[in-house]
């Protein structure tokens, strides 16, 4: 599966990084939503996570959000931290929903998720499993990550 | 933190308790006004479909136990995942034995009480 798309230019004096321009999903890194449908969700989520940006992967969780991605909860610094590390190696995820239910402005969505990345010595590593996801809308209409709670069945995220 | 977690383990521990009181208007009490209750697994319920099935289920008496195993909190947001089992004697004096590992979204209101939005009990395969 390839989620590169070819590079829209935008307006000379309107630029945006160029980290943005490669999604195939309406995305604005200045004012992030994961929207209210499930497979927009979904594709910004790989879409972000494969462009190997950190930082960028982060401003789709809320502030103060946990995330559970490393084998422990994290937040605020720490969480970027991990995201900037993890993904500097431009790991590969692929990832399907499996249900979702929305109840007001919040929602929890199943996943399977598959991630090829690499291990400390370079040698190929595939993390698989299922991951819960609790959304939360902001009070300007956005839809952001809340709570991920990977649980793997290979790899290093454990239940 | 800790004491939120407290406040969410002892939230789980009453709702049992009103689940086995077979009081209705009580466990009523422990949902968001537009929660989403997934009893029957791939079958979401809401509104007048949920509060009819809750009310339905606990007529039959269920007697059930339940053990937070873990808790994350954010804000006015929580996911809790839950070992329960629940018990169910028929008219024939036959039981029936249910167990999962729910996947429960919290939200806590404006008066600072912590409500389910999202009830999955079948959320999780183990």
């Amino acid at each position: 599966m390839t989620t590169e798309a070819s590079p829209t230019h935008p307006p000379e004096g309107n630029r945006i990084p160029m980290s943005a321009t490669s999604f195939t999903v309406p995305f604005d890194p200045e004012r992030p939503d994961l929207t209210a449908d499930t497979d927009i969700q979904n594709e910004i989520f790989i879409q972000v996570f494969n462009s190997g940006d950190g930082e960028l992967f982060n401003r789709l969780y809320l502030d103060d959000s946990v995330s559970n991605f490393s084998g422990e909860p994290l937040t605020g610094a720490d969480r970027l931290a991990f995201f900037k590390e993890f993904l500097a190696s431009k790991p590969t995820l692929k990832a399907s929903v499996t249900h979702s239910y929305v109840a007001g402005d919040v929602a929890l969505i199943g996943v399977e998720y598959s991630i090829d990345t690499t291990g400390p010595d370079g040698e190929p590593v595939l993390l698989e499993g299922v991951c819960t996801d609790v959304l939360r809308k902001t009070d300007d209409g956005r839809w952001l990550m809340a709570i991920d709670r990977p649980v793997a069945a290979t790899g290093l995220v454990a239940d | 933190m800790s004491e939120i977690v407290a406040e969410l383990e002892n939230h789980t521990a009453r709702y049992v308790e009103a689940v086995n009181a077979g009081d209705y208007e009580t466990v009523e009490k422990f949902y968001t006004a537009d929660a989403v209750a997934v009893w029957e697994p791939g079958k979401p319920l809401s509104g007048d479909e949920r509060r009819k099935y809750q009310r339905e289920f606990l007529e039959a008496g269920p007697r059930m136990a339940a053990k937070p195993r873990q808790v994350f909190v954010t804000g006015e947001t929580a996911l809790m995942i839950v070992d329960w089992t629940i018990d169910i004697t028929g008219a024939d004096g036959t039981t029936d034995h249910l167990a999962g590992v729910g996947v429960d979204v919290l939200t806590r209101g404006e008066d600072g009480v912590w409500r389910y939005a999202i009830d999955d009990p079948y959320g999780q395969a183990s």
